[in-house]
């Protein structure tokens, strides 16, 4: 059966087909004239771009890319738990890795990035600047990809350095929907360039001879030493064993009151008064009964230790020896079963985004799970949450709530 | 052609959804977004590729033996700068947190600076000595001494 060629064209497809046509209309070319400076003809003279190139670092950056926004938005949903979302209590240290590989994986990217956006600079200028609407719209996804890609390694790299000044907006807010901007980029730039990559990554015949001095091989190889150079100097904030080599890296691991990085000092949390307070107290509420505790009711109750890390957003992770009260011993004398029980933790801060974490069921029954009192066997410094703090495994520092006032357990007897 | 264009519209539907999202929540200032990525963008583009090609441009100038060499050497040493500059610039430390930025990072930079740039002229000599070895080889053995 041959289908007749002419076939008329109805309803929504003709409307489509009207639209499509009307993309791909070719705009009047701009005047001549206008083509000066990069925009001239021949103005970047490298051998060396070539779209094998352009491809082989694309894929390399979606790879790279493709990691960090996963490990972010992991680190997003540990953080703001959806009700569809569960994160485990157990590996101990999962979270450590995933943040830690998120931030590496970032450093790494910088001259995968640059290189990238080097090997397709003439495009920046080609002639006509769009041919099309559609070649408008692309170009425009492009520029908002590009724009994106720098926005998440600038600002991450301005985050772990805490130099906020250069940033008009909260970080975490705005890094977030950058990134899904940047992955939105990236799924409609390949979607256009998909057939140019498949070609241009088909092995070559022949081998390439060496261009301007340096063929795209070793430029390869200065890209994947640039990024190992920058790994090997930052990793060791989060690998205890290369933390001798970290020279730039933002944190070393054993560095800060009793041999531990700190993020948010008591002063700086504006706690240090009521910390040091000899009334302090600590609150209990459950749904049968509440307590209120003073420090030497918490040391009489059983005491665990428990080796966990502080494993930070910006990257960097330690691992203390914790020793205090289950949270789970603390939820039964109030009358509610671990288990099954939620609990919210709050500081003595009076405000803050992190002044209060809820700690879901499956942590509040993990044996692991503290209201840590000492840290390596003596009391807690202030900056590290004295009197009380939370420490379980698995999960964000900033989730790990210094400076405990306050504990409201909602569940059942 | 489907799996094209399910990427073009599934990465269309997620930049609208980060553009909606952004501007529903209530923690984003769109403004400062919006600056940020236009300065990164322009930056980029106009300040640091025009200082790029540059280098770029004299490094055409230096012996083609070495030209590699060097140029994979520049490409580590503006990376490991864009990273190890901020910290070393030191504007992220605070006065009563000594485990924030608690290294000497200028300093740090600079070390890591010498070893790219003292590995970039081993690597120069080793590469002249084994050039100056190959012509010695190839050359007839009746003009040897």
């Amino acid at each position: 059966m041959v289908r007749h060629p002419d076939t008329p064209v109805t309803g929504r497809a003709a409307v489509l087909r009207r639209l499509a046509r009307w993309c791909l209309t070719p705009l009047p070319a701009p005047p001549v004239a206008l083509r000066r400076g990069p925009l001239r003809p021949g103005r970047f003279r490298s051998r060396l771009r070539s779209t094998r190139l352009a491809s082989q670092l694309g894929v390399a950056l979606g790879v790279a890319f493709g990691i960090c926004f996963a490990t972010g938005l992991l680190s997003h949903l540990i953080q703001h738990p959806p009700g569809w979302f569960w994160w485990p209590a157990r590996p101990v240290g999962l979270y450590r890795f995933t943040q830690g590989l998120h931030v590496a994986t970032g450093l790494a990217s910088v001259p995968l990035l640059g290189a990238k956006l080097w090997s397709v600079y003439p495009r920046l200028f080609s002639w006509p600047p769009a041919r099309s609407i559609a070649h408008a719209a692309e170009r425009a996804s492009t520029g908002l990809l590009v724009a994106a890609a720098l926005f998440l390694l600038v600002s991450g790299v301005l985050n772990i350095s805490r130099w906020y000044a250069p940033m008009p907006f909260f970080f975490t807010a705005g890094h977030y929907w950058v990134a899904w901007l940047a992955v939105g980029g990236l799924l409609v730039h390949i979607g256009v360039h998909l057939p140019a990559v498949r070609a241009a990554l088909a092995r070559p015949m022949a081998p390439e001879p060496r261009q301007d001095g340096l063929d795209r091989r070793a430029l390869l190889g200065g890209v994947a030493a640039a990024s190992g150079l920058i790994t090997l100097t930052t990793v060791g904030q989060t690998i205890r064993p290369l933390a001798g080599l970290a020279v730039l890296a933002p944190r070393h691991p054993d560095v800060g009151p009793q041999g531990l990085p700190v993020n948010r000092t008591a002063a700086g949390a504006g706690v240090r008064a009521a910390a040091l307070d000899p009334a302090y107290r600590l609150w209990v509420t459950g749904p049968v009964r509440s307590v209120s505790l003073d420090l030497a009711a918490l040391y009489r109750l059983p005491q665990y230790r428990a080796d966990l890390p502080i494993a930070c957003v910006e990257g960097w992770s330690a691992v203390g020896t914790w020793t205090g009260v289950r949270l789970g011993d603390l939820v039964a004398l109030v009358g509610a079963d671990p288990r099954r029980s939620t609990a919210l933790v709050e500081s003595l801060q009076v405000g803050g985004r992190y002044r209060a974490c809820t700690v879901p069921p499956e942590y509040v029954g993990d044996p692991l799970t503290l209201v840590a009192l000492r840290l390596g066997g003596e009391p807690l410094h202030i900056d590290h949450g004295y009197p009380a703090r939370l420490i379980a495994p698995n999960r964000p520092g900033v989730l790990q709530t210094k400076w405990i006032s306050r504990i409201t357990v909602a569940g059942t007897p | 052609m489907k799996t094209r264009a399910g990427l073009v519209a599934g990465g269309c539907l997620l930049m609208a959804y980060a553009v909606g999202g952004a501007l529903t929540d209530a923690d984003v200032a769109p403004g400062g977004v919006l600056l940020f990525l236009a300065a990164v963008l322009v930056g980029h583009d106009v300040v640091w590729m025009a200082t790029v090609l540059a280098v770029g441009a004299a490094l055409t100038r230096v012996p083609p033996r070495c030209r590699s060499t060097l140029r994979a050497a520049a490409i580590t040493a503006a990376a490991v700068t864009v990273v190890g500059l901020p910290l070393a610039l030191g504007f992220g430390r605070s006065a009563d947190n000594a485990s924030v930025l608690p290294l000497p990072y200028g300093r740090n930079l600079v070390a890591v600076l010498l070893a790219v740039a003292g590995t970039t002229l081993l690597a120069c000599v080793v590469r002249r000595r084994a050039t100056a070895d190959r012509k010695e080889s190839e050359r007839p053995a009746e003009d040897r001494p």
